[in-house]
């Protein structure tokens, strides 16, 4: 019985686990392996025979020597340091109204704004491709009709019209988190800061903001990750922006390293240092988060 | 609460963290590269076969061959065109030993393919004894020594498409040297400042390729084992030098590449009224809405004392890939689709097909005058000689999609003010070497 017991979670889990390590832990270790790895061809076309061999860092050289992958680093920073600090304020903004006792048709607005989560992210690239292009786009056609010429696809512009994709498309999921949380503040406390004479305003930012922390960190660190993935949406504005390259962000770069340049070493080193940054950058987001606490 | 929020947290990170590793896996090479393997003899029962390409409507010609022959069944499998995802599929499928039997590769594309070892040596299935149904020229792109890697299934012989009636408002007639380009490219934007005679794709850039091809230059040679690169020859310089004069005049519309959603738009108001693209660029301008009978199809515009009349943009093949259990059922069907009279025309009916590969047959419809095209029988008229009027000397590189995107990058720094084109073919060139090393190629530059 006892040995039963002990066996039955391993027997529960082995499902999950067995996929874990067939589809996620092997592959991270094929391509952290692959990243080591160099190609040499005999012949014109390596007719004559394809050898593998061991190639140190020289992949992580040639991926942190690439000017073009170097700067989708950058591109991609400078985007979560503008675009995710506007999302979350816009979420907790969103979040407190639509709790606030005075707002109308809560339920409508909270399902209004998470549709946009609903729509798969290359289609919502594609309808909003169709918004900034010219000769298409009403927004444009309005804008022209009152003197102003936007470009939403130029070299300046074309990141900021991502953001405003992701930001559409997440803003909604994230309010629902932050709302989840807001909705688990026992009635009590905001009975007690009412009774001490706090107003609405008060109650938000003494009461609320403390108590939603959590979720807030949550949301941040989510939007954070999914900055440095970046990828359908720039893959999709790539066909109306000519200022889009096939490594506009260090994913859309590793995907072109391995199925346009067939070039896996330098494509499994670009999407190592990407995992890396990842792990850095929320770790660090994290740190810095706890320190506050404690 | 915090504590498990942030377990929480940092498992998603990970997770996420980690999922972006999975993009890159994919396989290592081939053991045994597919053309050292024995060869595959023919099935003793029916087989079914599938042809990944994204030529509209295949399956209705590939139902005229499926009527006559049960025991060969082709499928066709749309795939997205091939630099908007159709290669990156299937290198992604060739990685992973799946695939189709025939694939859809441009001209341009095959070598790239071979380095892969992706494709089936058709020499070794009895290819050579067809070789008369084609042109030798088309051949001599689809060939290695004696092996052959892809049958010709249409190719790209270039003109210049344009709108008859915007040209007669505007008071201009095409173009016959580039010289006169430029000059009609100007009196377009005089006529109206939202107009530009052409687009421009920055992001693929092989126009302008094309256009060095036409000029007479040999970016690729080999010499026994051995690549030989010169982007930096006298015919580049000179057509990068006239792109840099088009794009300081803002001559082309940069954001309007042909055939893009926003061109139609633009092509069908006469904001953009010429485009110099492939012969199979009629089935695209005839999608053109609403201007029926007011486009006219006129010779390229040709470099003063050199080059040649005409040069190819696109043009593909029907290629067998090395994932195929049936190269010798998959060859026979190959050969009827692109010879016959009745698939050639099926082709052109259905799928709105590029140039006829067969020297004998253009195909019923195109021997005839067009109404689309005003009447004009414009497939004699620019196309024959077009096709005839060809750099008998290009090859193709095995890193065309690198060199693409490194030509694209160049252009983009040139038209946002940066290096001009002319003096970034050298950069470009050192970046062509510095990537054909890395594939492990002996490679050399010209000069």
């Amino acid at each position: 019985m006892r040995g039963a017991q002990r066996r039955a979670p391993w027997i529960l889990l082995s499902p999950f686990l067995l996929l874990f390590l067939l589809t996620f832990l092997l592959p991270v270790v094929y391509a952290v392996g692959q990243s080591f790895t160099a190609v040499d061809r005999q012949g014109l076309f390596g007719e004559d025979g394809i050898t593998s061999s061991f190639a140190g860092f020289d992949n992580y050289a040639r991926a942190l020597g690439d000017p073009a992958f170097v700067g989708s680093i950058g591109r991609v920073l400078l985007f979560g340091v503008v675009q995710v600090p506007v999302m979350i304020v816009l979420v907790t903004v969103l979040a407190l109204l639509l709790e606030s006792a005075s707002s109308a048709w809560p339920s409508f607005f909270r399902a209004a704004y998470f549709l946009p989560y609903g729509i798969p992210g290359v289609i919502a690239s594609i309808l909003w491709s169709f918004l900034y292009l010219p000769g298409f786009s009403p927004i444009v056609a309005a804008l022209g009709k009152i003197g102003l010429a936007p470009d939403f696809l130029g070299a300046g512009t074309v990141l900021w019209s991502i953001a405003n994709i992701v930001t559409w498309a997440y803003a909604g999921y994230n309010m629902l988190i932050v709302i989840a949380q807001l909705k688990s503040i026992p009635g009590e406390v905001y009975e007690a800061a009412r009774v001490d004479g706090a107003g609405p305003l008060r109650l938000a930012w003494s009461v609320q903001l403390p108590l939603i922390r959590p979720a807030l960190v949550l949301a941040t660190v989510f939007s954070i990750i999914g900055t440095l993935q970046l990828f359908a949406e720039p893959q999709v504005l790539r066909s109306v922006s000519p200022a889009i390259d096939a490594s506009y962000t260090p994913n859309f770069a590793a995907f072109t390293s391995a199925f346009t340049y067939n070039d896996l070493g330098v494509a499994a080193a670009q999407a190592v240092l990407i995992a890396v940054a990842a792990f850095v950058l929320s770790f660090t987001f994290l740190r810095i988060v706890s320190r506050r606490d404690s | 609460m915090t504590t498990t929020s942030r377990r929480r947290v940092l498992g998603a990170a990970s997770a996420a963290g980690l999922g972006t590793v999975l993009t890159a896996c994919g396989a290592g090479t081939a053991a045994q590269p597919v053309n050292a393997r024995p060869v595959i003899p023919a099935a003793n029962g029916p087989v079914k076969l599938t042809y990944w390409t994204w030529l509209k409507d295949l399956q209705s010609v590939c139902d005229v061959w499926n009527a006559q022959r049960p025991d060969i069944q082709v499928e066709a499998v749309w795939i997205g065109a091939g630099n908007s995802g159709g290669y990156a599929k299937m290198f992604a499928a060739l990685a992973a030993g799946g695939g189709g039997d025939i694939a859809q590769v441009e001209f341009q594309l095959l070598p790239s393919f071979l380095l892969q070892n992706g494709l089936v040596d058709l020499s070794r299935y009895g290819f050579r004894d067809v070789l008369d149904k084609f042109r030798p020229a088309d051949i001599s792109r689809v060939s290695v020594g004696d092996s052959v890697f892809g049958v010709p299934q249409d190719t790209g012989p270039m003109g210049f498409f344009y709108r008859r009636d915007v040209f007669e408002e505007i008071g201009v007639s095409p173009p016959a040297t580039w010289q006169e380009w430029l000059d009609v490219a100007r009196q377009v934007k005089e006529s109206d400042a939202a107009r530009r005679l052409e687009g421009f794709n920055v992001n693929d850039p092989g126009n302008f390729t094309s256009y060095c091809m036409q000029a007479g230059a040999e970016w690729f040679t080999t010499d026994g084992n051995e690549w030989v690169v010169d982007l930096t020859g006298e015919p580049t310089r000179m057509v990068a030098q006239f792109m840099d004069q088009a794009f300081s005049e803002d001559l082309f519309d940069l954001s309007l590449g042909a055939f893009t959603a926003g061109w139609y738009a633009a092509a069908a108001d006469g904001r953009i009224p010429s485009v110099i693209t492939g012969s199979w660029g009629d089935a695209l301008v005839e999608s053109v809405g609403g201007t029926e009978g007011k486009w006219a199809v006129a010779p390229m515009p040709r470099w003063p004392d050199t080059g040649y009349g005409s040069a190819t943009l696109g043009g593909s093949t029907a290629a067998v890939m090395s994932t195929s259990q049936h190269p010798n059922e998959a060859l026979e069907f190959i050969v009827w689709m692109c010879t016959t009279a009745e698939a050639i025309d099926g082709l052109i009916d259905n799928s709105g097909i590029g140039w006829s590969p067969s020297p004998d047959f253009i195909g019923t419809k195109r021997q005839e005058p067009s109404a689309f095209f005003g009447g004009q029988n414009y497939n004699e008229e620019v196309f024959v000689p077009a096709a005839e009027d060809q750099n008998p000397d290009w090859i193709w590189s095995p890193i065309y999609l690198e060199m693409n995107d490194a030509l694209s990058t160049a252009v983009r720094a040139a038209t946002s003010g940066g290096t001009p084109l002319a003096d970034a073919m050298a950069g470009v060139q050192a970046s062509v070497i510095d990537i054909m090393e890395h594939k492990g190629l002996n490679v050399r530059s010209a000069s």
